[in-house]
Protein backbone atom coordinates (compact mmCIF):
# COMPACT_ATOMS: atom_id res chain seq x y z
CA UNK A 1 0.00 0.00 0.00
CA UNK A 2 2.72 2.33 1.02
CA UNK A 3 4.36 2.46 -2.43
CA UNK A 4 2.13 2.59 -4.74
CA UNK A 5 3.96 5.46 -6.37
CA UNK A 6 5.71 8.84 -5.69
CA UNK A 7 2.45 11.11 -6.33
CA UNK A 8 -0.14 8.55 -4.46
CA UNK A 9 -1.66 11.72 -2.94
CA UNK A 10 -1.80 13.54 -6.30
CA UNK A 11 -2.21 17.04 -5.72
CA UNK A 12 -3.73 17.02 -2.03
CA UNK A 13 0.03 18.01 -0.50
CA UNK A 14 0.26 21.02 -2.39
CA UNK A 15 -2.55 22.27 -1.20
CA UNK A 16 -1.65 21.47 2.71
CA UNK A 17 1.29 22.43 2.05
CA UNK A 18 0.77 26.35 0.12
CA UNK A 19 0.29 28.28 2.69
CA UNK A 20 3.42 27.35 4.66
CA UNK A 21 5.46 27.90 0.81
CA UNK A 22 3.85 31.13 -0.09
CA UNK A 23 5.38 32.65 3.15
CA UNK A 24 8.50 30.82 2.68
CA UNK A 25 8.73 32.23 -0.41
CA UNK A 26 8.07 36.17 0.68
CA UNK A 27 9.26 36.90 4.04
CA UNK A 28 12.46 34.22 3.49
CA UNK A 29 13.39 32.91 0.59
CA UNK A 30 13.02 35.88 -1.35
CA UNK A 31 14.34 38.19 1.41
CA UNK A 32 17.56 36.74 1.45
CA UNK A 33 18.15 36.56 -2.49
CA UNK A 34 17.38 39.98 -2.46
CA UNK A 35 19.70 40.83 0.12
CA UNK A 36 22.39 39.01 -2.00
CA UNK A 37 21.99 41.30 -4.87
CA UNK A 38 21.74 44.82 -2.92
CA UNK A 39 25.09 44.05 -0.91
CA UNK A 40 26.69 44.45 -4.97
CA UNK A 41 24.88 47.80 -5.08
CA UNK A 42 24.45 51.72 -3.73
CA UNK A 43 20.68 51.68 -2.49
CA UNK A 44 19.25 53.70 0.29
CA UNK A 45 16.96 51.12 0.55
CA UNK A 46 13.98 53.30 -1.44
CA UNK A 47 15.09 54.83 -5.07
CA UNK A 48 17.19 53.26 -7.64
CA UNK A 49 19.62 50.68 -7.01
CA UNK A 50 23.19 51.69 -8.40
CA UNK A 51 25.45 48.38 -9.58
CA UNK A 52 28.54 49.32 -7.74
CA UNK A 53 30.33 45.50 -8.21
CA UNK A 54 32.17 44.45 -5.02
CA UNK A 55 32.60 48.20 -3.77
CA UNK A 56 30.32 46.99 -0.65
CA UNK A 57 32.54 44.06 0.42
CA UNK A 58 35.83 46.36 0.00
CA UNK A 59 34.25 48.94 2.38
CA UNK A 60 33.73 46.12 4.71
CA UNK A 61 36.31 44.61 5.02
CA UNK A 62 38.19 47.75 6.09
CA UNK A 63 35.60 48.57 8.75
CA UNK A 64 36.73 48.51 11.85
CA UNK A 65 33.00 48.07 13.46
CA UNK A 66 32.88 44.75 10.99
CA UNK A 67 35.88 43.24 12.37
CA UNK A 68 35.06 44.45 15.85
CA UNK A 69 31.37 42.13 15.13
CA UNK A 70 33.40 39.22 13.92
CA UNK A 71 35.69 39.03 16.68
CA UNK A 72 32.77 39.98 19.57
CA UNK A 73 30.82 37.23 18.13
CA UNK A 74 34.33 35.03 18.25
CA UNK A 75 34.02 35.65 22.25
CA UNK A 76 30.41 34.87 22.38
CA UNK A 77 31.30 31.51 20.51
CA UNK A 78 34.11 30.78 23.11
CA UNK A 79 31.25 30.80 26.32
CA UNK A 80 29.69 27.80 24.22
CA UNK A 81 32.04 25.46 25.97
CA UNK A 82 32.07 27.25 29.35
CA UNK A 83 28.56 27.18 29.22
CA UNK A 84 28.06 23.26 27.89
CA UNK A 85 30.59 22.51 30.82
CA UNK A 86 28.47 24.27 33.49
CA UNK A 87 24.91 22.54 32.25
CA UNK A 88 26.09 19.44 32.12
CA UNK A 89 27.57 19.26 35.30
CA UNK A 90 24.72 21.44 37.42
CA UNK A 91 22.14 18.20 35.28
CA UNK A 92 24.07 15.55 36.59
CA UNK A 93 24.13 16.99 39.83
CA UNK A 94 20.46 17.34 40.14
CA UNK A 95 20.21 13.77 38.71
CA UNK A 96 21.99 12.42 41.61
CA UNK A 97 18.13 12.15 43.25
CA UNK A 98 19.10 15.79 45.40
CA UNK A 99 16.10 17.13 47.29
CA UNK A 100 13.93 19.39 45.35
CA UNK A 101 15.85 18.78 42.37
CA UNK A 102 12.47 20.05 40.44
CA UNK A 103 12.34 22.87 42.24
CA UNK A 104 15.77 24.11 41.12
CA UNK A 105 14.72 22.91 37.38
CA UNK A 106 11.56 25.62 37.38
CA UNK A 107 13.55 28.67 38.91
CA UNK A 108 16.49 28.18 37.10
CA UNK A 109 14.25 28.10 33.88
CA UNK A 110 12.57 30.91 34.51
CA UNK A 111 15.02 33.36 32.63
CA UNK A 112 13.97 31.16 29.63
CA UNK A 113 10.29 32.42 29.93
CA UNK A 114 10.69 35.39 30.51
CA UNK A 115 12.39 36.12 26.70
CA UNK A 116 15.40 38.32 25.99
CA UNK A 117 13.90 41.80 26.09
CA UNK A 118 12.92 41.41 29.94
CA UNK A 119 16.03 40.12 30.42
CA UNK A 120 17.89 42.60 28.56
CA UNK A 121 16.53 45.37 30.66
CA UNK A 122 16.24 44.04 33.76
CA UNK A 123 20.39 43.19 33.25
CA UNK A 124 20.76 46.70 32.12
CA UNK A 125 19.63 47.64 35.33
CA UNK A 126 21.07 45.06 37.59
CA UNK A 127 24.37 45.59 36.00
CA UNK A 128 24.76 49.00 36.23
CA UNK A 129 28.05 50.76 37.16
CA UNK A 130 25.95 52.05 40.53
CA UNK A 131 23.39 48.83 39.96
CA UNK A 132 22.83 46.28 42.36
CA UNK A 133 25.47 43.57 41.41
CA UNK A 134 28.38 46.99 41.72
CA UNK A 135 26.84 47.58 45.26
CA UNK A 136 27.28 43.64 46.77
CA UNK A 137 30.86 43.73 44.96
CA UNK A 138 31.46 47.01 47.16
CA UNK A 139 30.40 45.35 50.11
CA UNK A 140 32.58 42.38 49.48
CA UNK A 141 35.36 44.39 49.16
CA UNK A 142 35.67 44.50 45.72
CA UNK A 143 36.07 47.40 43.08
CA UNK A 144 33.69 48.57 40.56
CA UNK A 145 33.51 46.38 37.31
CA UNK A 146 31.87 48.29 34.53
CA UNK A 147 29.89 45.34 33.33
CA UNK A 148 28.35 47.37 30.36
CA UNK A 149 30.12 50.42 30.00
CA UNK A 150 33.54 49.12 29.48
CA UNK A 151 33.93 48.31 25.63
CA UNK A 152 36.43 45.16 26.29
CA UNK A 153 33.67 44.18 29.19
CA UNK A 154 30.54 44.70 28.05
CA UNK A 155 30.61 41.96 25.30
CA UNK A 156 31.71 39.20 28.29
CA UNK A 157 29.02 40.54 30.43
CA UNK A 158 26.32 39.39 27.55
CA UNK A 159 28.20 36.13 26.84
CA UNK A 160 27.78 35.36 30.97
CA UNK A 161 24.14 36.37 30.69
CA UNK A 162 22.78 35.30 27.39
CA UNK A 163 25.21 32.17 26.57
CA UNK A 164 26.16 30.90 30.40
CA UNK A 165 23.08 31.96 32.42
CA UNK A 166 19.78 31.98 30.19
CA UNK A 167 20.81 28.93 28.69
CA UNK A 168 21.31 27.05 31.71
CA UNK A 169 17.55 26.53 32.58
CA UNK A 170 17.09 25.41 29.21
CA UNK A 171 19.59 22.98 29.32
CA UNK A 172 19.04 21.87 32.52
CA UNK A 173 16.03 20.18 31.21
CA UNK A 174 16.72 19.38 28.48
CA UNK A 175 19.82 16.95 29.56
CA UNK A 176 18.09 15.89 32.50
CA UNK A 177 15.45 14.38 29.58
CA UNK A 178 18.42 13.43 27.74
CA UNK A 179 20.28 11.34 31.08
CA UNK A 180 16.42 9.85 31.77
CA UNK A 181 17.13 7.74 28.82
CA UNK A 182 20.43 5.97 29.89
CA UNK A 183 20.62 2.81 30.91
CA UNK A 184 20.53 2.53 34.62
CA UNK A 185 22.85 -0.83 34.61
CA UNK A 186 25.53 1.08 33.29
CA UNK A 187 25.81 2.57 36.35
CA UNK A 188 25.24 0.03 38.86
CA UNK A 189 28.43 -1.60 36.73
CA UNK A 190 30.22 0.87 37.57
CA UNK A 191 29.70 1.34 40.97
CA UNK A 192 30.77 -2.28 41.52
CA UNK A 193 33.98 -1.43 39.16
CA UNK A 194 34.19 1.09 42.01
CA UNK A 195 34.40 3.92 39.51
CA UNK A 196 34.31 7.86 41.11
CA UNK A 197 31.95 10.59 41.06
CA UNK A 198 33.61 12.35 38.61
CA UNK A 199 35.04 9.50 36.59
CA UNK A 200 31.45 8.17 36.07
CA UNK A 201 30.16 11.40 34.85
CA UNK A 202 33.12 11.78 32.42
CA UNK A 203 33.43 7.88 31.80
CA UNK A 204 29.15 6.99 31.44
CA UNK A 205 27.16 10.16 31.57
CA UNK A 206 28.86 12.13 28.90
CA UNK A 207 29.33 9.46 26.13
CA UNK A 208 25.34 8.30 27.10
CA UNK A 209 24.33 12.12 25.66
CA UNK A 210 26.90 12.81 23.15
CA UNK A 211 24.01 13.19 20.87
CA UNK A 212 22.29 15.42 23.18
CA UNK A 213 25.38 17.75 23.81
CA UNK A 214 26.18 17.93 19.80
CA UNK A 215 22.93 19.07 19.10
CA UNK A 216 23.19 21.42 22.22
CA UNK A 217 26.57 22.98 21.06
CA UNK A 218 24.53 23.33 17.32
CA UNK A 219 22.02 25.16 19.24
CA UNK A 220 24.05 27.29 20.95
CA UNK A 221 25.92 28.50 17.65
CA UNK A 222 22.56 29.29 16.16
CA UNK A 223 21.51 31.76 19.37
CA UNK A 224 25.02 33.31 18.93
CA UNK A 225 25.03 33.97 15.63
CA UNK A 226 21.11 34.52 14.79
CA UNK A 227 19.25 35.24 18.37
CA UNK A 228 21.66 38.02 20.37
CA UNK A 229 19.57 40.75 18.27
CA UNK A 230 17.13 42.02 21.31
CA UNK A 231 19.38 41.14 24.22
CA UNK A 232 22.11 43.74 22.54
CA UNK A 233 19.57 45.96 21.83
CA UNK A 234 17.81 45.86 25.60
CA UNK A 235 21.62 46.00 27.34
CA UNK A 236 23.83 48.12 25.01
CA UNK A 237 22.84 48.97 21.84
CA UNK A 238 25.77 47.82 20.55
CA UNK A 239 27.54 50.36 22.52
CA UNK A 240 30.34 51.69 24.39
CA UNK A 241 31.38 52.42 20.89
CA UNK A 242 31.31 49.25 18.39
CA UNK A 243 32.22 47.43 22.20
CA UNK A 244 29.09 45.22 21.66
CA UNK A 245 28.27 44.69 17.57
CA UNK A 246 27.73 41.68 16.40
CA UNK A 247 26.91 40.83 12.20
CA UNK A 248 23.00 41.14 13.41
CA UNK A 249 23.39 44.66 14.99
CA UNK A 250 26.00 46.18 12.02
CA UNK A 251 22.98 45.36 9.76
CA UNK A 252 20.49 47.04 12.23
CA UNK A 253 22.78 49.84 12.54
CA UNK A 254 23.89 50.44 8.65
CA UNK A 255 20.00 49.38 6.91
CA UNK A 256 18.21 51.17 9.26
CA UNK A 257 19.71 54.29 11.16
CA UNK A 258 22.26 55.06 8.56
CA UNK A 259 20.16 53.92 5.74
CA UNK A 260 22.81 51.99 4.01
CA UNK A 261 20.99 49.16 2.98
CA UNK A 262 23.49 48.36 -0.23
CA UNK A 263 26.29 48.19 2.56
CA UNK A 264 24.68 46.20 5.27
CA UNK A 265 23.58 44.07 2.43
CA UNK A 266 27.00 43.05 2.08
CA UNK A 267 27.46 42.38 6.08
CA UNK A 268 24.24 40.68 5.74
CA UNK A 269 25.52 38.04 2.95
CA UNK A 270 28.49 36.97 5.31
CA UNK A 271 25.95 36.36 8.22
CA UNK A 272 24.41 34.19 5.48
CA UNK A 273 27.13 32.23 5.30
CA UNK A 274 27.53 31.53 8.69
CA UNK A 275 24.03 30.86 9.63
CA UNK A 276 23.58 28.28 6.27
CA UNK A 277 26.70 26.32 7.82
CA UNK A 278 24.97 26.09 11.02
CA UNK A 279 21.81 25.52 9.14
CA UNK A 280 23.42 22.25 7.53
CA UNK A 281 24.90 21.15 10.44
CA UNK A 282 22.01 21.43 11.64
CA UNK A 283 20.38 19.67 8.84
CA UNK A 284 22.69 16.87 9.25
CA UNK A 285 21.98 16.09 13.07
CA UNK A 286 18.46 16.39 12.60
CA UNK A 287 18.33 13.34 9.84
CA UNK A 288 20.70 11.75 12.05
CA UNK A 289 18.38 11.43 14.67
CA UNK A 290 15.21 10.65 12.68
CA UNK A 291 17.50 7.40 11.04
CA UNK B 1 15.03 9.60 37.74
CA UNK B 2 16.20 7.35 40.89
CA UNK B 3 19.55 5.60 40.06
CA UNK B 4 22.55 3.92 41.98
CA UNK B 5 23.68 7.41 43.59
CA UNK B 6 27.55 7.66 43.99
CA UNK B 7 27.56 10.50 46.54
CA UNK B 8 27.53 10.03 50.04
CA UNK B 9 25.73 12.23 52.50
CA UNK B 10 28.48 15.07 53.26
CA UNK B 11 29.03 15.60 49.31
CA UNK B 12 24.96 15.94 49.10
CA UNK B 13 25.20 19.05 51.81
CA UNK B 14 27.73 20.79 49.78
CA UNK B 15 26.03 19.65 46.37
CA UNK B 16 22.61 21.16 48.27
CA UNK B 17 24.74 24.54 49.11
CA UNK B 18 26.11 25.54 46.11
CA UNK B 19 22.89 24.66 43.97
CA UNK B 20 21.10 27.36 46.57
CA UNK B 21 24.16 29.81 46.15
CA UNK B 22 23.25 28.96 42.05
CA UNK B 23 19.67 29.93 42.52
CA UNK B 24 19.79 32.81 44.59
CA UNK B 25 22.07 34.46 42.24
CA UNK B 26 19.64 33.58 39.41
CA UNK B 27 17.18 35.70 41.27
CA UNK B 28 18.93 38.23 42.36
CA UNK B 29 18.52 40.19 39.23
CA UNK B 30 14.51 39.77 39.74
CA UNK B 31 14.52 39.97 43.14
CA UNK B 32 16.42 43.79 42.43
CA UNK B 33 13.65 44.82 39.83
CA UNK B 34 10.75 43.98 42.16
CA UNK B 35 12.08 45.40 44.97
CA UNK B 36 12.70 48.44 42.82
CA UNK B 37 9.49 48.61 41.83
CA UNK B 38 8.09 49.35 44.97
CA UNK B 39 10.46 52.00 45.87
CA UNK B 40 9.74 55.99 45.41
CA UNK B 41 12.76 57.29 43.59
CA UNK B 42 14.15 59.32 46.61
CA UNK B 43 13.91 55.54 48.47
CA UNK B 44 15.73 54.10 45.45
CA UNK B 45 18.42 56.41 45.30
CA UNK B 46 19.03 55.77 49.24
CA UNK B 47 18.60 52.25 49.66
CA UNK B 48 19.09 50.40 45.69
CA UNK B 49 18.82 46.97 47.00
CA UNK B 50 17.52 46.26 50.07
CA UNK B 51 13.25 45.37 50.28
CA UNK B 52 11.75 48.58 50.50
CA UNK B 53 11.27 50.43 54.05
CA UNK B 54 7.73 51.63 53.17
CA UNK B 55 6.37 49.92 50.01
CA UNK B 56 4.59 51.87 47.39
CA UNK B 57 2.52 51.16 44.15
CA UNK B 58 2.56 54.15 42.53
CA UNK B 59 5.58 52.90 39.79
CA UNK B 60 2.86 50.77 38.84
CA UNK B 61 0.14 53.16 38.29
CA UNK B 62 1.92 55.42 36.39
CA UNK B 63 3.77 52.31 34.51
CA UNK B 64 0.69 51.23 33.44
CA UNK B 65 -1.11 54.32 32.42
CA UNK B 66 1.55 57.23 31.45
CA UNK B 67 3.72 54.93 29.47
CA UNK B 68 1.02 52.74 27.99
CA UNK B 69 2.12 50.02 29.04
CA UNK B 70 -1.79 48.84 29.26
CA UNK B 71 -2.30 49.58 25.69
CA UNK B 72 0.75 47.94 24.63
CA UNK B 73 -0.75 44.82 26.58
CA UNK B 74 -3.57 44.47 24.99
CA UNK B 75 -1.99 44.68 21.35
CA UNK B 76 -0.15 42.04 22.63
CA UNK B 77 -3.05 40.10 23.75
CA UNK B 78 -4.64 40.60 20.14
CA UNK B 79 -1.81 40.11 18.18
CA UNK B 80 -0.41 37.12 19.58
CA UNK B 81 -3.46 34.78 19.70
CA UNK B 82 -4.69 35.26 16.35
CA UNK B 83 -1.04 35.03 14.95
CA UNK B 84 -1.31 32.16 16.66
CA UNK B 85 -4.51 30.67 15.00
CA UNK B 86 -3.07 31.21 11.61
CA UNK B 87 0.67 29.73 13.20
CA UNK B 88 -0.98 26.51 13.80
CA UNK B 89 -3.04 25.93 11.19
CA UNK B 90 0.02 26.39 8.76
CA UNK B 91 2.50 24.03 10.79
CA UNK B 92 -0.32 21.29 10.95
CA UNK B 93 -1.27 21.32 7.37
CA UNK B 94 2.54 21.20 6.75
CA UNK B 95 3.54 18.86 8.87
CA UNK B 96 0.71 16.49 8.13
CA UNK B 97 1.68 16.48 4.28
CA UNK B 98 5.50 16.17 5.07
CA UNK B 99 4.94 13.71 7.78
CA UNK B 100 1.94 11.30 5.83
CA UNK B 101 1.41 11.88 2.12
CA UNK B 102 3.65 11.21 -0.45
CA UNK B 103 4.58 13.23 -2.77
CA UNK B 104 7.26 14.03 -5.39
CA UNK B 105 8.83 16.98 -4.25
CA UNK B 106 8.60 15.99 -0.14
CA UNK B 107 12.18 15.70 0.14
CA UNK B 108 13.91 19.03 -1.09
CA UNK B 109 10.48 21.26 0.29
CA UNK B 110 11.25 19.45 3.60
CA UNK B 111 14.75 20.03 3.27
CA UNK B 112 14.46 23.92 2.39
CA UNK B 113 11.99 24.00 5.41
CA UNK B 114 14.67 22.65 7.39
CA UNK B 115 17.59 24.86 5.58
CA UNK B 116 14.97 28.45 6.46
CA UNK B 117 14.55 27.76 10.30
CA UNK B 118 17.50 29.41 11.66
CA UNK B 119 18.11 32.42 9.69
CA UNK B 120 18.22 35.27 11.98
CA UNK B 121 15.23 38.27 11.80
CA UNK B 122 17.88 41.00 11.17
CA UNK B 123 19.16 38.68 7.93
CA UNK B 124 15.88 39.33 6.76
CA UNK B 125 14.08 42.66 7.94
CA UNK B 126 15.02 45.06 5.24
CA UNK B 127 13.45 43.32 2.68
CA UNK B 128 10.60 42.22 4.66
CA UNK B 129 9.78 46.25 5.57
CA UNK B 130 10.32 46.73 1.74
CA UNK B 131 7.81 44.35 0.94
CA UNK B 132 5.43 45.03 3.98
CA UNK B 133 5.05 48.79 3.21
CA UNK B 134 4.99 47.71 -0.51
CA UNK B 135 1.84 45.88 0.82
CA UNK B 136 0.83 48.70 2.90
CA UNK B 137 1.14 47.07 5.96
CA UNK B 138 3.54 49.07 8.03
CA UNK B 139 2.52 49.65 11.48
CA UNK B 140 -0.56 47.20 11.21
CA UNK B 141 -1.45 44.44 13.05
CA UNK B 142 -1.94 42.14 9.96
CA UNK B 143 1.99 43.53 8.88
CA UNK B 144 3.65 41.77 12.07
CA UNK B 145 1.34 38.82 12.34
CA UNK B 146 1.92 37.92 8.46
CA UNK B 147 6.03 38.30 9.03
CA UNK B 148 5.23 36.39 12.55
CA UNK B 149 3.70 33.60 11.32
CA UNK B 150 6.04 33.28 8.20
CA UNK B 151 8.94 33.24 10.16
CA UNK B 152 8.37 31.05 13.16
CA UNK B 153 6.29 28.54 11.22
CA UNK B 154 9.19 26.44 9.61
CA UNK B 155 10.50 25.26 13.39
CA UNK B 156 6.91 24.40 13.97
CA UNK B 157 6.41 22.44 10.86
CA UNK B 158 9.37 20.01 11.44
CA UNK B 159 8.08 19.47 15.11
CA UNK B 160 4.61 18.46 13.68
CA UNK B 161 6.21 16.80 10.80
CA UNK B 162 8.26 14.51 13.29
CA UNK B 163 5.11 13.86 15.37
CA UNK B 164 2.83 12.93 12.34
CA UNK B 165 5.78 10.84 10.70
CA UNK B 166 5.96 8.22 14.14
CA UNK B 167 2.05 8.28 13.86
CA UNK B 168 0.80 4.86 12.55
CA UNK B 169 -0.22 4.70 9.08
CA UNK B 170 -3.22 2.40 9.53
CA UNK B 171 -5.15 5.40 10.38
CA UNK B 172 -4.84 7.30 7.43
CA UNK B 173 -5.30 4.27 5.17
CA UNK B 174 -8.98 3.18 7.77
CA UNK B 175 -9.98 6.60 6.51
CA UNK B 176 -9.38 6.41 3.49
CA UNK B 177 -10.86 3.19 2.50
CA UNK B 178 -13.93 4.66 4.32
CA UNK B 179 -14.02 7.41 1.60
CA UNK B 180 -12.75 10.56 3.35
CA UNK B 181 -11.07 13.22 1.99
CA UNK B 182 -7.39 14.10 2.45
CA UNK B 183 -9.04 17.08 3.77
CA UNK B 184 -11.59 15.31 5.93
CA UNK B 185 -8.38 12.68 7.47
CA UNK B 186 -6.31 16.14 8.59
CA UNK B 187 -8.71 18.10 10.26
CA UNK B 188 -11.25 15.22 11.89
CA UNK B 189 -9.03 12.06 12.16
CA UNK B 190 -5.36 13.05 12.48
CA UNK B 191 -6.08 17.08 13.96
CA UNK B 192 -7.76 15.42 17.25
CA UNK B 193 -5.02 12.76 17.39
CA UNK B 194 -2.10 15.08 17.20
CA UNK B 195 -3.39 17.31 19.84
CA UNK B 196 -0.47 16.46 22.54
CA UNK B 197 2.10 18.16 20.13
CA UNK B 198 -0.45 20.90 18.61
CA UNK B 199 -0.64 21.91 22.14
CA UNK B 200 3.13 21.67 22.67
CA UNK B 201 3.40 23.63 19.22
CA UNK B 202 1.12 26.03 20.21
CA UNK B 203 3.52 27.28 24.00
CA UNK B 204 6.78 26.99 21.54
CA UNK B 205 4.18 29.21 18.43
CA UNK B 206 3.42 32.00 21.44
CA UNK B 207 6.61 32.12 23.42
CA UNK B 208 8.27 32.88 20.09
CA UNK B 209 5.62 35.65 18.94
CA UNK B 210 5.19 37.06 22.25
CA UNK B 211 8.92 37.95 22.84
CA UNK B 212 9.48 38.73 19.68
CA UNK B 213 11.78 42.14 18.97
CA UNK B 214 13.69 43.09 15.78
CA UNK B 215 10.05 42.41 13.46
CA UNK B 216 8.08 44.27 15.84
CA UNK B 217 10.19 47.67 15.95
CA UNK B 218 10.43 47.64 12.80
CA UNK B 219 7.09 47.28 11.36
CA UNK B 220 4.84 49.02 14.30
CA UNK B 221 6.74 52.40 13.70
CA UNK B 222 3.25 54.11 15.12
CA UNK B 223 3.92 54.03 18.70
CA UNK B 224 0.08 52.96 19.12
CA UNK B 225 0.73 49.65 17.39
CA UNK B 226 3.83 48.83 19.66
CA UNK B 227 3.44 45.35 21.70
CA UNK B 228 4.28 44.84 25.24
CA UNK B 229 7.55 43.28 24.37
CA UNK B 230 8.06 46.35 22.09
CA UNK B 231 7.14 48.83 24.55
CA UNK B 232 9.34 47.88 27.19
CA UNK B 233 12.63 47.59 24.77
CA UNK B 234 11.58 51.07 23.86
CA UNK B 235 11.73 52.10 27.31
CA UNK B 236 14.41 51.45 27.80
CA UNK B 237 15.90 54.07 26.06
CA UNK B 238 13.94 56.31 27.12
CA UNK B 239 15.97 59.45 28.78
CA UNK B 240 15.26 60.38 32.04
CA UNK B 241 12.95 57.41 33.09
CA UNK B 242 13.57 56.42 36.33
CA UNK B 243 14.69 53.02 37.46
CA UNK B 244 11.65 52.52 39.80
CA UNK B 245 8.95 53.17 36.84
CA UNK B 246 11.03 50.93 34.29
CA UNK B 247 11.11 48.32 36.96
CA UNK B 248 7.06 48.57 37.54
CA UNK B 249 7.29 48.25 33.88
CA UNK B 250 9.15 45.28 33.99
CA UNK B 251 7.52 43.40 36.84
CA UNK B 252 4.25 43.92 34.97
CA UNK B 253 5.35 42.73 31.58
CA UNK B 254 6.32 39.14 33.74
CA UNK B 255 2.87 38.72 34.78
CA UNK B 256 1.68 36.86 31.50
CA UNK B 257 5.02 34.88 30.85
CA UNK B 258 4.56 33.46 34.80
CA UNK B 259 1.37 32.83 35.25
CA UNK B 260 1.30 30.76 31.69
CA UNK B 261 4.44 28.85 33.41
CA UNK B 262 2.38 28.47 36.76
CA UNK B 263 -0.33 26.93 34.34
CA UNK B 264 1.91 25.47 31.71
CA UNK B 265 4.67 23.91 33.67
CA UNK B 266 4.32 20.56 32.62
CA UNK B 267 3.70 21.69 28.92
CA UNK B 268 6.11 24.20 28.48
CA UNK B 269 9.00 21.96 30.01
CA UNK B 270 8.29 19.34 27.37
CA UNK B 271 8.06 22.20 24.66
CA UNK B 272 11.66 23.06 25.60
CA UNK B 273 12.96 19.78 24.19
CA UNK B 274 10.29 19.35 21.72
CA UNK B 275 13.07 19.72 18.58
CA UNK B 276 15.63 18.25 19.83
CA UNK B 277 14.72 15.02 21.68
CA UNK B 278 12.90 12.03 19.91
CA UNK B 279 9.59 11.53 21.82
Amino acid sequence: MRHRGLDRDGIAPYLFLAPLLVLLAAFILYPVIMNLIASFTEWKGYGAMKWTGLSNYRAMVSDQAFWTSISNTAILVCYIPLSTIITVFVAALLREGIRGWQAYRAILYIPNLLGPVIIGVVFSIYLRDDGSLNLLIKWAGGSTVRFLSSPSIAINSIGLVQVVWVHLGFGLIYFLAAMNGIDQSIYEAALIDGAGYFQTLWRVTVPSIRFAIEFWVVFSFIEVFARMFSYIYTLTRGGPGYGTFTLEYGIFVQGFEKFRVGYSSAWSAVLFIFCAVISVMQIRLMRRRNS
Amino acid sequence: MKKASSINVGTRLIVQLFLLVLVIGSLLPLYNVIAASLKSVDEFVANPFFPPRSPISGNFVYAALSSHLLRYAVNSLILVPIGLVLYLAVCVSAGYAFGKMRFRLKRPLFLLVLFLTIFPQLLLAIQVFKLISLLHLTSTGLGVILTWVAYFSPFGTYIMTTYFTDMPYELVEAARIDGASPLRILVQVMTPLAMPMIATVAIIGFQSMWNELPFSLLILQNPAARTLTLGIAMMRGEYGLAVPTLSAALVIAMAVPLVMFLIFQRRITLGATAGAIKG
